[in-house]
């Protein structure tokens, strides 16, 4: 009659259990990204909306930390608006099955796919050849941060009347600000290694890696 | 250099994390001075309230209280019923006429067992978002069902939406708080 479902977690231990989660997912999703072979764009768009996702809903317990913002800037920047647009929606539709579905999905992923797409107008100013300069991504990242909950935060306007806007809005910077040093860190330590990949398994690679190949 | 990033960016947010209570206390003060006194906040409760602290529950049309299903009753602070308002459109409970109160929750938990469980608050406590209402005199948001998504307890803080939930709530003298079913 042991009911393991039953154990009642602490904040922290929940905390642990997710951050071992996490691990236990990222793993072997690192491995595969690093043995795809070279130009598979669309296996690694999957794999990091996966990533993205769960580190989303594991996270949850840490107010507003999680590594959305800076996987979608990187998409934005390695695979283009267009496609950071998809996976910013996808990421933002599928993790909140879990976490929740309203009507601010619409701006979550409104508000990625300008990050998004921000990262592929500015990607020339982040990558001089294939180095990622991780201190601009983290100043971008740091900015997104704000502008992301700024964008979100229109969908309080759907019960708030306009001219409560900006105390709703100054309300929210402590969790702003925590979003936007989240993200330093995630682009810190994430940039470098996803940017490798990703460089790998870019449609460019591909282009320069498959005529090679069909030649030996 | 961009190694320092990797442990400096960590400090960093173990630091603004660590301070987060106290950065949200400062700007929820700052906004509770955004609050307006308006006057009309107290339109149609009892005069000798005027200048006291006072919160109401209205109940929803499909989900009355089995207590307070016509108009709304004017309890004092001891308990008695003063009398019952029909004028104001809504049903429901207003307590009132305590002074002193300076955190929303205190107010709410005292005020509310002054009507001896009729008004009794069911609540959960999120680590980060402080207490999040469910139910208040019996009725649980889960059982408010309509043609829409979802329903929640909904906050006013001196008629108005409240920009911060009811465990940072700051009060001043005369405040009014109210909670209705609000749908999303």
């Amino acid at each position: 009659m042991i009911d393991a479902h039953a154990v009642v977690l602490s904040p922290i231990e929940a905390l642990f259990l997710n951050l071992s989660l996490l691990c236990i997912v990222a793993w072997p999703m690192w491995i595969a990204g690093k043995s795809l072979r070279p130009g598979n764009d669309l296996a690694m768009l999957a794999l990091l909306a996966l990533f993205a996702t769960s580190g989303r809903i594991l996270l949850d317990p840490l107010p507003n930390i999680q590594p959305v913002t800076v996987v979608v800037l990187l998409v934005g920047i390695h695979y283009g608006a267009s496609r950071s647009v998809a996976f910013a929606s996808v990421v933002a539709i599928s993790s909140n099955l879990v976490l929740g579905h309203g009507i601010w999905t619409l701006y979550q992923a409104l508000a990625w796919s300008l990050v998004g797409i921000t990262g592929s107008l500015l990607s020339g100013m982040f990558l001089n050849g294939t180095a990622i300069s991780i201190r601009r991504v983290g100043a971008v990242a740091f900015v997104a941060g704000f502008a992301f909950d700024w964008v979100v935060s229109i969908s309080a306007l759907h019960s708030i009347p306009l001219e409560s806007f900006p105390v709703y809005l100054m309300v929210g910077l402590p969790f702003d600000l925590v979003h936007a040093t989240g993200n330093l860190v995630f682009a810190a330590w994430l940039s470098g290694p996803l940017s490798e990949i990703m460089t790998r398994n870019s449609p460019q690679s591909r282009a320069v890696v498959e005529p090679v190949k069909t030649v030996s | 250099m961009s190694d320092i990033i990797k442990p400096a960016s960590i400090i960093l947010l173990v630091i603004v994390v660590a301070s987060l209570p106290f950065l949200q206390d400062s700007v929820n003060d700052e906004a509770a001075k955004f609050v307006s006194d308006s006057e009309s906040s107290h339109d149609g409760l009892p005069t000798e309230w005027e200048d006291r602290q006072v919160i109401c529950i209205f109940f929803p049309e499909s989900n009355p209280h089995p207590e307070f299903s016509t108009g709304v009753t004017m309890i004092d602070p001891d308990g008695e019923t003063i009398g019952v308002n029909d004028a104001l459109n809504s049903t429901g409970a207003c307590v009132g006429g305590f002074e002193g109160y300076e955190h929303g929750m205190d107010f709410m938990m005292d005020a509310t067992r002054v009507a001896g469980g009729l008004l009794s608050v069911g609540y959960t406590m999120d680590p980060n978002w402080g207490p999040f209402v469910h139910t208040i005199g019996g009725l649980n948001v889960n059982e408010v069902q309509g043609d829409f998504n979802g329903a929640y307890w909904s906050l006013s803080h001196n008629g108005e939406y409240s920009m911060v939930g009811i465990g940072d709530l700051t009060m001043s003298q005369g405040d009014v708080i109210s909670w209705d079913i609000a749908t999303w």
